[in-house]
């Protein structure tokens, strides 16, 4: 009993997990045009009993792309400013994956709860 | 009347052992993204049920059913990936569904040998 009990908490700490990493996608999607913006990363982390938790947010140190735009604010002499280093496809392939791995776990999930009710169905008999 | 307890305990043996390889697939699953990550699974149940045969205690009220024991990684079912993670979502789903398998298979041995108890004594539900 307590074994599927650990197994929703694993499940739980996965799903919180994927749900983080979804944030991130979303927010590094919305700020795609920002002159300056770095995407941000989420690190994954194996936790004693077995859960996942999520690192320290950090910043992707690629750089920056430079667009050619002479009227733009912040363009400089030659025409150029820098805009964001996100890529769409990767977070849109990187979001897609997220949702895929919280569905994976949300079953656990759910496979656990079932198991649960019909061990105690059990004792109802 | 002499009645083969035996069969309650196996079917309790095999509950648990489903519960506990339930936890370590859904450890699995909420690692699926972790770098690093070396998927795991329990052996099997009869090399875990011989295993504790061995060693069980004479009174059958004592249980001592020690499945974390045999935890090991399991074969990578696909290529490790880049990061050197090595559990395949697609494989931890079969394994799964076997655990389902097993755990809903001892409940049902299990009411069913109860309910045969209760017919001995004269008390069909």
């Amino acid at each position: 009993m307590s074994d599927l009990l650990n197994t929703m908490a694993s499940s739980v700490s996965g799903m919180a997990a994927q749900s983080a990493r979804l944030r991130l996608a979303s927010e590094n999607i919305a700020n795609a045009d920002t002159p300056g913006y770095r995407r941000k990363l989420i690190p994954f982390e194996q936790v004693a009993g077995g859960s996942v938790q999520t690192g320290p947010i950090h910043l992707d140190s690629s750089d920056l792309e430079r667009v050619h735009q002479p009227g733009h604010p912040m363009a400089g002499e030659d025409g150029y400013f820098e805009s964001s280093n996100v890529n769409l496809m990767i977070e849109i392939a990187d979001s897609r994956e997220a949702q895929r791995s919280y569905e994976a776990n949300l079953r656990m999930f759910d496979q656990a709860r079932q198991m649960t009710s019909s061990l105690l169905e059990l004792l109802r008999r | 009347m002499k009645f083969d307890i035996g069969i309650l305990q196996m079917a309790q043996d095999l509950a648990a052992h489903a519960s506990s390889r339930q936890s370590i697939i859904s450890q699995n699953i909420a690692n699926a993204d972790t770098p690093g990550y070396k998927a795991r699974d329990t052996a099997s149940f009869a090399e875990t049920f011989a295993a504790n045969a061995a060693t069980r205690p004479a009174r059958a009220g004592h249980i001592v059913f020690d499945t974390q024991a045999g935890v090991t990684e399991s074969a990578a079912f696909s290529a490790e990936s880049p990061n050197g993670n090595t559990v395949s979502i697609e494989d931890q789903m079969v394994r799964a569904a076997e655990v389902r398998h097993q755990h809903d298979l001892a409940l049902g041995i299990y009411g069913k040998s109860v309910d045969i108890l209760r017919a001995g004594m004269g008390r069909i539900r």
